[in-house]
């Protein structure tokens, strides 16, 4: 399989008269093959719209090597433009025109024929108020519209910065639908977006960054079992007895509410003997899978103190790292 | 091709650009109504009796210069109160710029052929204006609303798409000019035909309003790019403006005033005005005190030195093409957020 995006080593440092400097991003690594709908994961701030911009040639790395199917970004990108679709954080459109005289101006400055504006606007569901003034348009059917604009040149890449931004549920998943749509078609998709669990329902391969830094990446099955604690949901009469029981039997176990959680389980088997064996018997046995979005609060760190605020610069670094954090005390 | 064309929409589609339009057929309209509406055809009386005004204006002239002249060689006592210049050339009415002419002398009355040059100037006026405010504020929206990163996501060419709008700009500034000032000196020409009178409309006088007219032009494309550029270097219409506001105040009020305490010589080339009045005018005269200091002419020394159209064509390029270089320069390099 070719590499469709490739990102090695890719640093931007932004300096500002107020802050100074501030590194966004910070020699982080991305590669999406061809054929995958790869999802973009991290907290607000954490360099992923910062990323793309590079990638996209709109702001200038400090250092790194990007390819964008093939061809060295940004120097080569116009060579490979024309395939691909991009939308890099919500776009801002010329409010006085319409939805469809927008894409007839980038569909002629880019020389797509201008009856493919028709086809897109139905795609995104704007058919019937594609002769409407985008300054009229809510929140979503901007977005539509700017996922139009991306789709308008039948790319073969599509890059999408947060599309699902403003959309009602059917929207989502209308928006689902289209992207695997696109995906069985083969077109190569990087999404990024918060919502996890649609990240989870659509996309096959995940990079998870965190303050500007890769700290995961991989098919998303793999992810997930990278992260599996291998516990259990169990439902028994006696409780407190069960977790003595467990124990004995050197599993961990605790009470959650009326039922327990049981860790370290390798065999679900083990569970039902060694309670049954007692005269405990099992109501439940639900294996507790890790999603999306307990791997990532557990990666980014964004999940540690409920009862703090968190700010949005308190994501972890990647493992392995030694991050000394004066603010935070002891107990990070 | 096709970048030019969609730049081409979306600049005539810019509010700002049909407001300024609209101002220009507006302040084009009241300016003709109004000289259609204090202006008549003269009566043949009135011709008759300002052509005899004219020429009596004429011999005055001539009888003042005489009588000066006599007064010098001595002919005539020198004690009347009647002032005299100590040099007669300059009251000899060869020597006038312009003589006294029947048009002179007929109120209410429109003389193409005089006002012609006037009019143009006002209208080159609003056209520099129109053209700096224009090529600012398309740029200048276009970059805080994001639609330069759009169109850089479909065509990552920066080079091409700044150039392809600084030239549909140009390009549309220049025939919009062309056919507003052809328009106007049209119109103008049928109101002196109509409801006054046409005047000398010699080749001399296509001529010299032909050359008004170009120049002028120049001058409207030059306004454009400054504009354009001043905004992109400053990412937004206001840093034009301001920039605009800024130079007038501090250099040309403030920088003046400190160039005449310092008592530096000729400090009017140091201004850009004075170099738009001599492209526009195709030379300037200036006048600076400290030429005469220490001359021993005496009397004539006039104190006046000249700018001449060429190197002030030359300081209008070098600053315009400088400005707009850099902002290629930045452009290229510059984060697009
Ligand atoms: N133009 C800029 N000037 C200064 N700092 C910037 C600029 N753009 C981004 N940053 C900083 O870079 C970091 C990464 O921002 P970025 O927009 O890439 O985050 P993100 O992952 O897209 O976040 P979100 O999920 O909120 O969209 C942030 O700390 C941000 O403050
Ligand atoms: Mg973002």
């Amino acid at each position: 399989m070719s590499a469709v995006i490739e990102i090695e080593g890719l640093r931007k440092t932004f300096h500002s008269m107020r802050s100074g400097r501030r590194v966004a991003v910070d020699g982080f690594d991305l590669l999406v093959e061809e054929g995958q709908v790869h999802g973009f994961l991290g907290p607000n701030g954490s360099g992923k719209t910062t990323t793309l911009r590079a990638l996209l040639g709109l702001v200038r790395a400090d250092s790194g090597r990007m390819t964008v199917l093939g061809e060295p970004s940004p120097e080569l990108l116009t060579r490979v433009a024309g395939q691909v679709g991009a939308i890099v954080e919500s776009p801002q459109f010329f409010g006085n025109f319409t939805g469809y005289r927008t894409l007839r101006l980038l569909a002629r400055a880019g020389g797509v024929p201008v009856s493919r504006v028709d086809e897109v606007l139905e795609l995104v569901g704007l058919h019937d108020r594609g002769d409407d003034r985008v300054r009229g348009y809510s929140l979503g059917m901007k977005q539509r519209l700017a996922v139009a604009s991306a789709l308008l040149k039948d790319p073969r890449l599509l890059i999408l910065d947060e599309p699902a931004n403003g959309l009602d549920p059917a929207g989502i998943r209308e928006m689902r639908d289209l992207m695997r749509s696109l995906a069985a078609s083969g077109v190569t998709v990087l999404v990024s977006s918060h919502i996890l669990g649609e990240i989870q329902l659509i996309c096959d391969h995940v990079t998870i960054i965190s303050r500007g830094r890769r700290v995961a990446t991989g098919r998303v099955d793999e992810v997930l079992a990278g992260h599996d604690r291998h516990e259990f949901l169990v439902r028994v009469a006696e409780p407190e007895r069960a977790v003595e029981l467990l124990h004995a039997a050197e599993l961990t176990a605790v009470v959650d509410g009326g039922a327990l959680v049981v860790g370290g389980v390798s065999d679900p088997t083990v569970v039902s003997r060694v309670l049954g064996e007692q005269g405990l018997w099992v109501g439940e046995l639900t294996p507790l899978r890790p999603d999306l979005e307990s791997v990532f609060l557990e990666l980014t760190g964004a999940y540690e103190h409920p009862s703090v605020p968190r700010q949005v610069d308190d994501s972890s670094l990647p493992q392995g790292e030694t991050v000394i954090d004066l603010d935070r005390g002891v107990d990070a | 091709m096709n970048l030019v064309r969609a730049e081409l929409e979306r600049l005539s589609a810019r509010r700002f650009v049909q407001l300024m339009v609209v101002l220009l057929v507006l302040a084009f309209a009241v300016t003709a109504a109004t000289t259609m509406a204090g202006s008549h055809k003269p009566t043949a009386g009135e011709l008759n009796s300002a052509r005899a005004q004219a020429a009596e204006a004429r011999r005055d002239l001539e009888a003042t210069h005489q009588e000066c002249l006599n007064r010098q060689n001595g002919t005539l006592p020198a004690d009347t109160d009647k002032y005299f210049p100590s040099d007669c050339s300059e009251v000899d009415p060869i020597r006038q710029e312009r003589l006294p002419i029947p048009a002179d002398f007929l109120p209410g009355v429109f003389t193409f052929a005089e006002q012609a040059r006037p009019l143009l100037y006002f209208l080159i006026a609003f056209l520099v204006l129109f053209g700096f405010l224009v090529g600012a504020s398309y740029i200048g929206a276009d970059l805080t609303s994001g639609g330069v990163v759009n169109l850089l996501l479909w065509r990552p060419r920066r080079m091409t798409v700044l150039a392809a709008k600084l030239g549909t700009l140009l390009g549309t500034v220049l025939v919009l000019a062309l056919l507003a000032s052809v328009a106007y000196l049209a119109t103008f020409w049928v109101i002196g035909q109509t409801a006054g009178l046409p005047g000398r409309l010699d080749g001399e006088f296509w001529r010299s309003l032909g050359a008004v007219h170009g120049r002028g032009l120049v001058l409207v494309l030059l306004s454009s790019a400054l504009g354009f550029a001043i905004a992109t270097l400053g990412r937004h219409t206001s840093a034009a403006l301001g920039a605009l506001a800024a130079y007038a105040v501090v250099w040309e009020l403030g920088g003046r005033l400190v160039l005449e305490i310092v008592d530096a010589p000729k400090s009017d080339l140091f201004m850009v005005s004075s170099h738009i009045g001599a492209w526009l005018n195709g030379g300037a005269r200036f006048y600076d005190e400290q030429l005469c200091r220490g001359s021993i002419d005496g009397p004539y020394c006039e104190g006046f030195y000249t700018v001449t159209w060429a190197p002030a064509l030359l300081v209008l390029l070098a600053i315009t093409g400088g400005l707009t270089a850099a902002a290629f320069a930045m452009f290229r390099r510059r984060d697009l957020i």
